[in-house]
């Protein structure tokens, strides 16, 4: 993994189009804004692996058959 | 009509209409795959199959997620809205994790799947009552429960 030490103010570039902007530290967070190419979709870590091991959970649905809709009182 | 014929691991033959196909540039979060069609197996149930046209074993189950879920609402940041016109041009499916029980099925509300003009893109709902997993049948729970 490539390391490097930016201050709030300064950017990385991902290749020509990304910019990773470093903003503010505030407390143990850093805020950081990133510009990139609609093309290429941003995630927060976390989110992109929960939905990622949904989907593979998804593709993994054993049954061919699946259930009715659910009853509905009223 | 052009069509496409996939060779589903699941359904056998499957003829797909060229309109049919779903484009989807950045894939599915994690799967990736460029070309997939939803598939309607039974036309009374609320389910569907989001099949990939480039490998015949992946395929998801989805649905309409207010077949389950009236009250659900989907939020987009503002790069996500800019991916589309207008949202009544929009449809809306859901990933559906399927099991033995119908206590195991669960949708994921957080990133749902919008298809509009012949193009998908999986997006992070930004509501906040939006889980990864969300019962589909939570009366089967009390049921068991009950028994």
């Amino acid at each position: 993994m490539l390391i490097i030490t930016r201050r709030p103010g300064e950017k990385i570039m991902l290749g020509d189009e990304i910019v990773v902007h470093v903003m503010e530290i505030v407390g143990n967070s850093v805020r950081v804004g990133i510009q990139a190419p609609r093309s290429v979709p941003v995630y927060r870590e976390e989110i992109w692996n929960a939905v990622r091991e949904e989907n593979q959970a998804a593709a993994g649905s054993a049954p061919t058959e699946l259930p009715g809709a659910p009853s509905r009182e009223g | 009509m052009s069509t496409v014929t996939v060779e589903s691991s699941r359904f056998g033959s499957l003829e797909i209409e060229a309109g049919a196909i779903i484009e989807f540039p950045a894939g599915l979060i994690g799967l990736g795959g460029r070309r997939w069609a939803v598939i309607t197996k039974d036309d009374n149930g609320p389910f569907a199959w989001l099949h990939s046209l480039d490998d015949p074993s992946l395929a998801l189950p989805v649905t309409n997620p207010w077949e389950f879920f009236l009250e659900y609402e989907v939020v987009l940041s503002d790069a996500d809205s800019e991916r589309f016109e207008s949202a009544d041009d929009v449809a809306v499916w859901v990933t559906v994790r399927a099991g033995t029980e119908l206590t195991d099925f669960s949708a994921n509300l957080r990133a749902p799947i919008l298809v509009s003009q012949g193009q998908g893109f999986q997006v992070i709902n930004e509501a906040a009552q939006a889980p990864v997993r969300a019962p589909l049948f939570p009366d089967a729970q009390s049921e068991a429960e009950a028994a």
